[in-house]
């Protein structure tokens, strides 16, 4: 039986814009075999003939014809049946029946209802679904003759797409103005303002560029001396230098590290089940804020993140960066209670491929799983060849107790230097739990000899026996809290370190196609290999000896690839102007949205390559733009006419996301510690951990109710992010301020204003403790009430303090002294403090604070 | 209300803050249909507002609703289910029958079978519309609890009650359109998805002790309310100044808004949520007294009653203690004491008040459990085992507007394992739900990513034989 998909392996030869007319005629029965009454219709023996219209055909017409047949006008998937060749042809799913292989035909998976579950309605009794699978083990004789003509076919006919299609060089477009453009990303803004009849905004004020752009690089609002400085800077380099300085700063990879980390499904926790800790997935966020700060090319960045345990290294360090850098392809929300372990393992690789997709590519390829894609050039045997080099990578690994899964660790190289410091510290740490152990045994003793005398016959006087008794309870106690101490110790001895990472799998092998993303309903082998839209002439074919992945990192980065550079250049985009140049970040498909620019999307996506990759050099150029240093005005005539700012005739207005809200607070109250990295959950505190005695049945959990004293002013990128529930403790502020949740891959983050967002910063201890902290700095810093003013100004928002927001101050300061002063017990330092954390506190709740002009 | 009247009541209000007068927190339908913010329904509606009960962690079903004279017969002796063993299993393998220890014996007029463990819900056995067959696909709490609450098991979506107030908006613009009592910590369980913000679940414990807060930073106990006026007043002071000096914006407009909406919820919603005024006789019915078993569920549910009737279009109330991995015998009694009398005194009330034909309750777990033993240690004796998880069969139930009452609908084989007539999937439940609200399943969507979703992704039939 040539089913058609065996066709498929042909369509890589045909020119690609009739792939999908073909491939929609294949699946729908453009090539179905004739029908008709063909050879083993001579030996056609009378009794196949009895059992399929006795047995066969009542179960089809009384079960199955009601959705999939020409009399009742349905055809449910696109599947017929009520004619040999509507199940040759088959539906969306392919063919419907492989004669003599139940196992492999679709329509007994489905009555099986294992994942594909037909009738909907319920299960056939096990009597008719014995004599389906009989029917077609014995070849499934069919005599029904008919047609099954071809059901229309939802898939639009597919044209050129933009963003397949390599980027053009056009030439810097002519404009009116030629004083304005200060290089060619205003020529081309400039350009198409023009064209539209309108133009740019007037520069914006030397302040507010500066916490602009502040903000921008480094998530951190500028200090008063920063201010200062640049306010006194009258070279013309005065710009350059601040933006130079910035992205020098570690901050600036703070920073950006955590818009790369919206994207990959970054936690502090595997699964959501049960609590259970990553507790080295911190290794894979340093390495990208170091990455970051080290400006490594992006192409670089990818690769490594894709295939770095297959790269060459130059030494331990890099061998362990690399390793850590794989980590990219195993944060996300992993079903780790998944019992059907074939399910996970493709459920594992789908979310791979669907990461690398949205993150690297621009592309939801997760969607060509279970069927061609509907909108996009990809189809599920694009999907499977990528897949195939997913599935010979390494990635989950069963637990050896229980139903559980996680995702594969490596144990990381280590520097002869980092070897002994650890040696020493286990040392160190081995001689302490030998000291404890000995102090259990002598509790231990102590308690069993006071058991003894408590149950010493005849019974001691009944006074005797509540004093032991008392004597037995603190006993225990420590028993219990020394013997939770030594089960933690045991656990977090100083181990080699390890990190999430993948490794080939011993066996290297293409994946199957399956039916509908079932785990266990497979269609032909696809070959490894990447989409036939997006080939790339030079592409490397895949050896045999390894999975793919360097491969597929060098396809992905390949400098003639449409997409990879445009996605980056355009996320980019996105975090300075608001929107991207395409809109749909995430989405550059048919169905996303075309560029509003798209020369200058093209122009930047070669200039990255110019750029060496380098996100640093990329954006010295943008920030520095005069398009960046317009003003956020509003024009009520431009407005009218661009009322969605696509043309940037200004500056759009941004609210400080959840992490520059919180760590601009730490800033301005001076207070941020300037680093952080290492791990993020506080486990060494006892009490947030569980589950760590050998012979538990789920595995070891956090509880996470203590932070370390610090962490209430690291960076917020360094706390600790939870898959499953609210983020607690100083990361609260996560919950409220439209932080990407880990379990997306999410480019853009949306701003909404909703009134918890008020309530937390009203009556939230964030706000309350900076503002505190913050008037603590004025008082100490300043002298006067009108110099503590001018600083509260400068400091929160990085501006002169105006004669009537003044007056307005010191009208309020006045007014809630008495109301403060409480019943006399404060003393007057107290009550000035109280009084100017409640004035700091509305400053830090100002929209002027939370926004970006 | 205008930019301008609103910033002539700031100026003449004391301190230019909370002057606002809140139109009746609990005015039913406050708000004209034309200033709803969302879509119209599809069809006619039968239903206006949905409570769903969630039984977090997987109720056992044959213990409640679905009696297996064979498990019973074969109690503590192997059995052979038709299991297709691709899963791995934990402390199910030697699959020894659990009979169960209650009888779920016909109820009512009706004869809906429900369990001596429940006698509060058999009182109203009549208005039950119970499915016998349903399914599900996931095995484990976290995937299966999304899954239920949100249509899939692995990402992030929009919940189903942000769904709903997406898709009919909400009737009473003082509250959210979607409030979730007591929920369980995944927030997407309650989220919005990529659904705009304003759909969300708002989460809400209901307090016991008048110093907890049933929404977080509700209150700031340390600050007196003076001086937080006289903070708030300054504040939006200085809002108004940048506003003047940047020009107007719809963001900083709203950003202002968003203070006094706080302000208002802070000051109203302790009085929402007071019970302190309800009759004996109110509290009685619901199970609320200090020291019940059923108190903290009881407030739950009837909070929910008055949050239904001021509007709200999907309250839900999660009611955990369900995972009866061990030892069911001597647990399940106790969890089913914390439901039982909140859950029939709100259909009760919901009855006596009128408002159970506008209403449709929703009482379901994540799935069921396994009619065979779970014995994690090995070594228990039977009658202290517990029921492993069960997707592939379980009984939820409807109650109310629109649907059939007093009337059983599928059935499972004799082990209680699969269905064998009238399976009810996740999906067509979902489906279904919708399709009382007045929404299409297949026509409620969301572009996102170039692709419309809906709530039932692509799968779901509308249960049509049990609609009333």
């Amino acid at each position: 039986m040539p089913a058609p998909s065996a066709s498929r392996t042909v369509f890589p030869t045909l020119p690609k814009t009739v792939l999908f007319v073909s491939l929609a005629s294949l699946l729908f029965g453009g090539l179905a075999p004739r029908v008709g009454r063909g050879d083993d219709e001579a030996q056609e023996p009378s009794e196949k003939r009895e059992f399929f219209e006795t047995k066969v055909l009542p179960i089809l017409q009384n079960r199955c014809l009601e959705c999939h047949s020409h009399q009742a006008d349905k055809s449910k998937g696109g599947l017929m049946l009520d004619s040999r060749s509507g199940w040759q042809t088959g539906g969306d799913s392919g063919p419907a029946i492989v004669p003599g292989k139940p196992d492999e035909s679709l329509l007994i998976q489905a009555v099986r209802h294992t994942e594909l579950r037909m009738p909907p309605t319920g299960r056939l009794p096990t009597e008719e679904t014995r004599i389906l699978e009989d029917w077609v083990l014995s070849g499934a004789y069919d005599p029904r003759t008919g047609t099954s003509p071809q059901p229309p076919s939802d898939r639009p006919p597919t044209t050129r797409h933009w963003a397949f299609e390599p980027p053009n060089q056009a030439p810097l477009p002519e404009v009116r103005d030629r004083q304005w453009p200060a290089g060619a990303v205003d020529s081309f803004i400039l350009s198409s303002l023009e064209r539209e009849g309108l133009g740019p905004a007037p520069e914006s004020d030397r302040a507010t560029w500066l916490r602009r752009v502040s903000f921008d690089l480094t998530g951190l609002p500028p200090s008063p001396v920063e201010l200062s400085n640049f306010l006194g800077d009258h070279s013309p380099e005065a710009w350059a230098t601040v933006v130079n300085r910035l992205l020098d700063s570690p901050a600036y990879g703070e920073r950006w590290a955590r818009h790369w980390l919206d994207l990959v499904g970054y936690a502090d926790q595997i699964g959501t089940s049960n609590n259970v800790f990553a507790e080295n997935a911190w290794r894979y966020r340093d390495y990208v804020i170091g990455s970051l700060n080290a400006d490594k090319p992006w192409d670089h960045f990818l690769t490594e993140q894709i295939a770095g345990d297959l790269l060459p290294a130059r030494s331990e360090t890099e061998r362990a960066e690399q390793l850590v850098a794989t980590g990219f392809l195993l944060l996300g929300d992993l079903s780790i209670v998944e019992a059907d372990k074939a399910k996970l393992r493709i459920d594992t690789v789908d979310q791979q491929l669907d990461k690398i997709g949205r993150a690297m590519l621009g592309l939801t390829l997760g969607c060509a799983r279970c069927h061609d894609h509907k909108f996009d050039p990809v189809s599920q045997h694009d999907y499977y060849a990528l897949a195939g080099i997913l599935f010979s990578t390494h990635s989950v690994e069963r637990a050896t107790w229980g139903v559980w899964s996680f995702p594969f660790e490596r144990e990381l190289p280590e520097t002869p230097a980092a070897r002994a410091e650890r040696e020493a510290l286990l040392a160190a740490q081995l001689r302490r739990m030998d000291q404890w152990r000995r102090e259990l045994r002598d509790l231990q003793g102590k308690k069993r000899d006071l058991d003894a005398r408590l149950a010493q016959q005849p019974p001691l006087p009944a006074e005797t026996r509540t004093q032991l008794d008392e004597e037995r309870k603190p006993l225990e106690l420590q028993i219990r809290r020394l013997d939770t101490q030594l089960v933690h110790a045991e656990f977090f001895r100083a181990k080699p370190p390890r990190a999430l990472a993948v490794e080939e799998e011993p066996e290297l092998r293409d994946m199957r196609l399956t039916i509908r993303g079932n785990a266990h309903a497979f269609g032909p082998l696809v070959p490894r290999g990447f989409p036939q839209i997006l080939q790339t002439k030079d592409a490397a074919t895949i050896p045999t000896h390894q999975s793919g992945r360097v491969e597929l990192a060098r396809w992905l980065t390949h400098p003639r690839h449409p997409l990879t550079a445009r996605v980056a250049v355009n996320r980019v985009w996105q975090k300075l102007f608001g929107e991207g140049l395409v809109r749909s970040v995430d989405y550059f498909g048919v169905r996303g949205e075309r560029p509003t620019h798209p020369e200058l999307l093209d122009w930047l996506a070669l200039r990255y390559h110019e750029l060496g990759w380098s996100q640093k050099r990329l954006l010295r150029e943008l920030v520095l733009s005069r398009t960046y240093r317009q003003s956020s005005l509003p024009n009520a005539e431009f407005e009218s006419r661009d009322p969605e700012n696509r043309q940037l005739w200004r500056m759009p207005r941004r609210r400080l996301d959840a992490e520059a809200l919180r760590d601009g607070l730490l800033a301005v109250a001076g207070r941020l510690q300037p680093t952080g990295g290492g791990p993020g959950l506080p486990l060494e505190y006892p009490e947030n951990t569980g589950g760590l005695r050998r012979g538990e049945v789920n595995p070891p959990h956090f509880n996470l109710g203590k932070f370390r004293p610090e962490q209430e002013y690291l960076r917020t990128v360094y706390l600790p992010i939870i898959r499953s529930g609210p983020q607690v403790g100083p990361a609260e502020v996560r919950n409220v301020f439209d932080f990407t949740q880990p379990g997306e891959f999410a480019g853009r983050r949306s701003t909404t204003t909703v009134p918890t967002q008020a309530l937390f910063l009203m009556n939230g201890p964030l706000l309350k403790n900076r503002a505190r902290e913050v008037a603590q700095r004025v008082l100490r810093e300043a002298a006067t009430e009108p110099e503590r003013l001018l600083h509260l100004w400068r400091l929160v928002l990085g501006r002169e303090v105006s004669d009537e927001e003044q007056a307005g101050a010191r009208q309020l300061l006045e007014q809630l002294r008495p109301e403060l002063a409480g019943g006399g017990e404060l003393a007057p330092p107290e009550i000035e403090l109280r009084t100017w954390s409640e004035l700091c506190h509305a400053l830090l709740a100002s929209n002027e604070f939370l926004m970006l002009f | 209300m205008s930019d301008l009247s609103r910033r002539a009541l700031l100026q003449t209000s004391a301190c230019g803050f909370g002057g606002l007068a809140l139109r009746g927190l609990l005015a039913q339908q406050s708000i004209a249909d034309s200033e709803s913010r969302a879509g119209a329904p599809h069809h006619p509606p039968r239903a206006q507002r949905v409570i769903f009960l969630y039984m977090s962690g997987g109720p056992s079903q044959i213990d409640l609703f679905d009696p297996k004279p064979l498990i019973d017969q074969k109690h503590g002796t192997r059995i052979s289910p038709p299991i297709d063993g691709r899963e791995v299993t934990v402390g199910v393998d030697r699959y020894l029958a659990l009979g169960s220890k209650w009888q779920a014996t016909p109820r009512g007029a009706s004869g809906v079978t429900i369990s001596d463990l429940l006698p509060h819900l058999a009182r109203v056995a009549d208005e039950l519309c119970l499915l016998k067959a349903m399914e599900t696909d996931n095995e484990a709490h976290a995937p299966a609890s999304l899954q239920l609450h949100t249509g899939t098991s692995i990402d992030v979506r929009p919940s189903m009650g942000a769904w709903l107030s997406y898709g009919l908006g909400t009737e009473n613009h003082n509250l959210p359109g979607f409030i979730t009592i007591h929920p369980e910590s995944d927030v997407r369980t309650y989220g919005a998805g990529f659904l705009p913000a304003p759909y969300q679940g708002t989460p809400l414990t209901v307090p016991t002790r008048p110093e907890d807060l049933p929404i977080r930073n509700l209150r700031d106990p340390q600050t007196p309310v003076r001086v937080q006026e006289q903070r708030l007043g300054f504040l939006q002071q200085l809002n108004e100044r940048s506003k003047r000096r940047a020009g107007n914006d719809p963001q900083l407009e709203g950003m202002i808004q968003s203070f006094e909406l706080a302000f208002r919820m802070q000051k109203e919603t302790p009085g929402l949520v007071d019970l302190s005024h309800e009759t004996e006789a109110t509290l009685a019915r619901y199970g609320i007294g200090p020291g019940l078993a059923s108190d903290r569920n009881g407030r739950a549910c009837l909070l929910a009653r008055r949050l239904s009737e001021a509007g709200v279009r999907f309250v839900q109330v999660t009611m955990g203690g369900w995972d009866h991995h061990g030892d069911i015998r001597g647990a399940l009694p106790k969890t089913c004491a914390g439901v039982d009398q909140p859950i029939a005194g709100l259909l009760e009330d919901l009855r006596a008040r009128g408002l159970l034909d506008e209403t449709l309750v929703v009482w379901s777990g994540e799935f069921g459990r396994t009619p065979w033993s779970q014995d994690l240690s090995g070594t228990s004796p039977i009658e202290t085992h517990g029921r492993e998880h069960q997707p592939e069969s379980y009984c939820a139930w409807l109650a109310g507007a629109g649907v059939k009452a007093g009337i059983m609908h599928g059935r499972t084989d004799d082990w209680g394992y699969r269905p064998i007539e009238g399976a009810v999937h996740l999906y067509d439940l979902q489906a279904t739900i919708l399709h009382l609200m007045g929404l299409d399943h297949e026509r409620l969507t969301w572009r996102h990513s170039g692709r419309d979703y809906r709530l039932t992704d692509v799968h779901g039939r509308v249960v049509s034989e049990i609609l009333a």
